[in-house]
């Protein structure tokens, strides 16, 4: 049995220790927000934070994880909107937003680090996060704003 | 009939010019025109109390339910179908709900008719129209419910305002039966009806009388003046639930007592399984059981990663399918299609093209572009639940009647016992016109009755079963003489997507694929000797409609060559283009995009600009891109792009939209391809079929234009137009024509 | 300010590795090495054109690199080396502290790599090497200057390097995943025993490098 805590709450899990943390989020805890887009850390849609670092949780083997604390998207703004997701409503960056809480979770560990990001800040901290739909102009512009209002 | 569709297509396009303009507002009878006899879909399922006057519209004491049917894979199309209907029936943003809807044939797209026939848009000669008849009457009559093409826009702009001033004018009628005043003294604001005394009603509370009335179908829409919504920014109803989690994809639901299932099909598309051992995957952790399906196997597991393990631990024998194993072996295909009896069609031949050829020294140019994959970032997949007399689908799709008709013949059910609830897409591209995860979860849940199956694709499934792009080459020749361009003879050999993809379905298409010309047929360029010709490519690859289907190979060929043939008649890219305009809307689309860029000329220090334009999907539109050509490869600096669409729903969501599809458009242009080897493709995932990343892309500024008659979608057309701006940048920059996509085979990227 | 603190901070642990690792007493006893002056000079080019061979492998030295903090990728199936996907700079920190860390993609993991074109993991959290120690880009005699040279190996003597292999291999470090590094990755030549005999067998030579 592993236990973990999940954005503030203890949960178990028995499945294989080789289990991603991905799919315990998702199909054995019922936590959404991470998605499944390459299962290879390719597309980061599936980042969340693991101890206070922003993890694709496609690649964190469950079994290695025993007393971690896990945030995913649904936990970020739990309390009220985190001001990175402030900026992604007010520049409406989504378009078909299966990425974003991927990119979401990413920003926000970026301005964790470094709460100035210049445009070359960004483009290094985001790159490894895909958004087919092509976004990327907004999610630049949203970063900053919401550097702005920290 | 006939007599009658006649009557009501001339209605609707005096009405399209007149609200454009701005200048006079019609009476609409609706429901001859858009429905016909097809019954309300949503009356069967109405609740106590609740109303529903069309297809687009339900209202019930607690809630008022906007319907909109064109399925949202990203595009923002729930929001403006919604504010569509929303601007006529006074509601505010926030004041109601949104659902795709059952499937029906009052959902057949009126917007379509424009992309089944091959005339430009501003063509209103008889034979043109008569053509928009035949195609209309046939989308009619077929019901053809369907997203795509561009087309969620022209097909809602006047119908669901029309839908929402109906539900308006019944409402007002209910609440003028109730308090006895006339019509004319009751207004709607904020949800509400307001009576001359100021009495406020909340249009629930008058949706039990309103259901008891005839919906009023002759009614008048506003004056573009009096627009709250349309045509100004507003939150799209998916935005907050997509920047929280909260949204829930196809991906994301569960049924209680759902199995999950995950799948491997043959890799050589179309062969068939002709062994399996499932001795390892059968004792791996979690998995329930292994089936057999057509060209494949299925898990099904406790949760989707255990099936996906399993399945892919599953030692499977393949048999050859139908096209070449080997790569070379479908540019062969394509090389050799370029015969007399290959033509699909010669589209336009205008002056004399072999004089032109024959007296001047001939510019020629072969170009080529390789299959693509779709490869959305939500993979495919599906819930189903089959049962002796019903069954149940919840999946992303863009065509739901052929999803409900598939399920049908899957199961040996009725289309009316198949219930299909449309969902959230991550991400389409053509890629939600297929059914592979439709065929499969279907396969799996008639397996296993009564239990709710869950199947997911891997990344590496859904990259090996992507029907992808078509292949295409062009072997374009020209002349120009006197600083100006004499002849141009266009030649397209292309597989044919549109064929490929409705053969699949069983619905045959006939005639040459108007989707192979794109770009050629419709240039709208003075040159005095032109011809444009194009081959279907038979027995390669089975192939897909991809983001700009045609375009996205035909913009290429087509701007790239132009481009070549105005730097040998040693002209400006911009002012011959300009200057070669015939239809004074479209010249007006290169004009704005010279102003934004401030174009004048050659940059030099390693920096390089280039245009390009094109009608795609019935938008004028051009593009200028600006490189430098650095130690490290080319880097993009900016873009400029401009497209008249008549009137832009939201600008907002018009310049997301605009700016994804050149994203879209560049970054498979610079480093994607599928390629075959042993008939599987060997791209499994974005490592080698990448597209283009943060850090790639440039400020990319954006204009809508709202000089045309016709209203335009812009989903499509900013695809098509990015790689030859590139291409032509690139050599601007560099003296390099790019002439095969994608461009990293040929030069490096920063 | 704030972002100069924390690279320090980030960076101190990993450059206490040497120094730890060094003053370890639990290490590989120095018997593994031959017997000064056992080895002949010619023997001990031998071994170190076997050794040269290893580290200018891109397995090893695609994140040996440079002051811009750039690693390579070598990808299985393409044909040529080129910078890390993604855009991704590991920064001064080396670990990408400043932007996006490595550990963001590359867990710290003593499973087995398995997956193609998954970044790898190993017992470690990943890292470039110092840039004291670049190797890519760089000829045999350059790394052999290098790696005999305490400033620039992290304060190694001969016996030192040995033991740095060995306590890599207890640690599940990068040293012998090189050996084993999964997805259809390739390997540099030999087994990691033959790595480490072949640096003993050198620094029992003297450490001698080419002309």
């Amino acid at each position: 049995m592993i236990e973990l805590t999940v954005n503030g709450e203890k949960r178990q899990t028995d499945v294989s220790p080789d289990m991603p943390l991905l799919w315990v989020l998702r199909d054995e805890f019922g936590i959404t927000g991470p998605k499944y887009g390459c299962g290879i850390a390719q597309c980061g849609a599936c980042t969340v934070h693991i101890n206070g670092v922003a993890v694709r949780s496609c690649q964190a083997r469950i079994g290695e994880l025993g007393g971690a604390k896990v945030l995913t998207i649904e936990g970020l703004g739990a309390q009220s909107l985190h001001a990175v997701q402030r900026a992604w409503i007010d520049h409406q960056v989504p378009q078909c937003g299966y990425c974003q809480t991927g990119q979401i979770m990413q920003a926000a560990a970026l301005l964790d680090k470094t709460p100035k990001p210049t445009d070359e800040d960004i483009d290094m901290a985001m790159s490894g996060n895909l958004c087919r739909c092509g976004t990327y102009v907004r999610i630049r512009a949203a970063i900053h704003a919401a550097a702005e209002k920290l | 009939m006939d007599h009658i569709t006649n009557i009501s297509r001339r209605a609707f396009l005096i009405g399209s010019a007149a609200l454009a303009g701005g200048v006079a507002f019609g009476t609409w009878s609706f429901a001859q025109d858009a429905v016909t006899d097809v019954p309300n879909p949503l009356l069967p399922g109405l609740g106590p109390n609740a109303a529903s006057f069309n297809p687009w519209v339900k209202i019930s004491p607690d809630k008022i339910t906007l319907i909109t049917p064109h399925a949202d894979v990203g595009q923002g199309v729930a929001s403006a179908q919604a504010i569509l209907i929303a601007e006529e029936m006074d509601l505010d943003l926030g004041q109601f709900d949104t659902e795709f809807g059952p499937p029906s044939a009052a959902y057949w797209n009126t917007g379509l008719v424009n992309e089944f026939v091959p005339f430009t848009e501003t063509d209103r000669s008889p034979a043109a129209e008569a053509a928009r008849e035949g195609a209309r009457k046939y989308l009619k009559e077929s019901g053809l419910q369907i997203t795509g093409g561009s087309s969620t826009i022209p097909d809602s702009y006047e119908k669901l305002r029309m839908a929402g001033a109906v539900a308006r004018e019944t409402l007002k009628a209910a609440a003028a039966k109730r308090s006895g005043v006339t019509l004319a003294e009751i207004r709607t604001q904020s949800g509400q009806v307001i009576l001359p005394d100021g009495t406020k009603i909340p249009y629930g509370q008058l949706a039990a009388e309103a259901a008891q009335l005839p919906p009023i179908q002759n009614v008048t829409l506003r004056a573009p003046s009096q627009w709250r919504l349309i045509g100004k920014p507003t939150e799209r109803v998916d935005i907050r639930a997509k920047a929280t989690g909260a949204l829930k994809f196809g991906i994301d639901q569960t049924v209680d007592g759902m199995v999950f299932a995950s799948v491997k099909l043959n890799p050589y598309k179309g062969g068939a399984l002709t062994a399996f051992d499932a001795g390892k995957a059968g004792a791996m952790p979690g998995v329930k059981k292994v089936l057999q399906i057509t060209n494949g196997v299925a898990v099904i597991a406790s949760n989707s990663w255990y099936a996906m393990q399993a399945v892919d631990a599953v030692e499977c024998t393949w048999a050859k399918g139908s096209y070449p194993a080997e790569q070379a072996e479908h540019w062969a295909a394509v090389e050799a299609s370029f015969s007399p009896a290959k033509v699909d069609k010669e589209w336009r031949n205008e002056g004399d093209i072999a004089a032109a050829l024959k007296d001047a020294t001939v510019i020629d140019a072969e170009y080529r572009a390789p299959y693509v994959a779709h490869q959305p970032l939500e993979p495919l997949n599906a819930i189903a639940i089959v049962r002796d007399d019903a069954a149940e689908i919840w999946v992303g799709h863009q065509m739901p009647r052929i999803v409900q008709s598939m399920v049908a013949t899957l199961t040996g059910l009725k289309p009316e016992q198949v219930v299909f609830h449309n969902q959230w897409s991550g991400g389409s591209f053509g890629h939600r016109l297929e059914f592979e995860n439709v065929r499969t979860v279907i396969e799996i849940a008639k397996e296993m009755r009564g239990t709710p199956v869950k199947v997911v694709f891997s990344r590496e499934e859904d990259f090996l079963q992507d029907f992808p792009r078509q292949i295409a080459m062009a072997r374009n020749r020209g002349v120009v003489r006197d600083g100006k361009i004499i002849a141009a003879d266009m030649h397209f050999a292309s597989a044919s997507a549109v064929r490929s993809q409705f053969g699949r379905l069983g619905m045959p298409s006939q005639g040459p694929d108007t989707q192979i010309p794109a770009g050629i047929w419709n240039m709208t360029y003075a040159i005095p000797n032109y011809r444009a010709t194009t081959y279907a490519v038979e027995g390669v690859s089975p192939t897909s409609s991809w983001r700009s289907v045609g375009a996205s190979t035909g913009g290429f060929f087509a701007e790239c060559f132009i481009d070549e043939l105005i730097h040998a008649a040693g002209l400006d890219p911009l002012k011959a283009r300009i200057a070669m305009s015939t239809i004074d809307v479209y010249r007006k689309v290169l004009e704005a995009v010279g102003e934004m860029s401030d174009w004048k000329g050659p940059l030099g220090n390693g920096k390089g600009r280039g245009v390009a334009f094109m009608e795609a999907f019935g938008v004028p539109i051009a593009e200028v891109v600006e490189v430098s050509a650095t130690d490290k490869g080319i880097k993009i600096d900016k873009i400029w792009i401009a497209a008249e669409v008549g009137k832009v729903v939201d600008p907002v969501n018009f310049e997301n939209l605009v700016q994804g599809g050149v994203v879209w458009g560049l970054g498979h242009a610079i480093n994607c391809e599928l390629t075959y080897s042993q008939g599987a493709a060997q791209q499994t995932n974005y490592t080698s079929h990448e597209g283009m990343r943060m850090y790639q892309c440039p400020p990319i500024e954006v204009r809508g234009l709202e000089n045309g008659a016709d209203i335009h979608g812009i989903g499509e057309p900013p695809t098509a137009i990015s790689p030859p701006a590139l291409a032509n940048a690139i050599f601007a920059a560099t003296g390099r024509r790019l002439r095969e996509m994608p461009f990293n085979k040929s030069i490096d990227f920063v | 300010m704030r972002k100069a603190l924390l690279i320090a901070l980030l960076l101190a642990p990993s450059a206490a590795i040497p120094v730890v690792m060094s003053l370890a007493a639990d290490v590989t006893p120095a018997s593994e090495m031959p017997a000064t002056g056992s080895i002949g000079k010619t023997e001990g080019l031998a071994a170190w054109k076997r050794v040269e061979a290893v580290l200018t492998h891109p397995r090893c030295a695609n994140c040996h690199v440079g002051p811009d903090n750039i690693p390579i990728w070598t990808v299985a199936g393409e044909k040529k080396s080129r910078p890390h996907g993604m855009n991704i700079h590991a920064g001064e920190s080396r670990i990408g502290a400043e932007t996006i860390a490595c550990s963001t993609c590359h867990m710290t993991s003593t499973a087995p790599n398995k997956l193609a074109h998954a970044p790898p993991h190993v017992g470690l959290d990943w890292q470039l090497a110092p840039v004291d120690f670049v190797w890519y880009g760089k000829s045999g005699a350059e790394i052999c200057a290098q790696l005999k040279d305490p400033q620039r190996n992290g304060g190694r003597d001969a016996t030192g390097l040995v033991e740095h292999l060995r306590h890599d291999a207890d640690v599940n470090g990068f040293i012998p995943w090189a050996w084993n590094p999964g997805g259809g990755r390739e390997t540099p030549p030999g087994t990691f025993e033959d790595h480490v005999k072949d640096v003993a067998m050198w620094g029992a030579a003297g450490q001698p490098c080419p002309e």
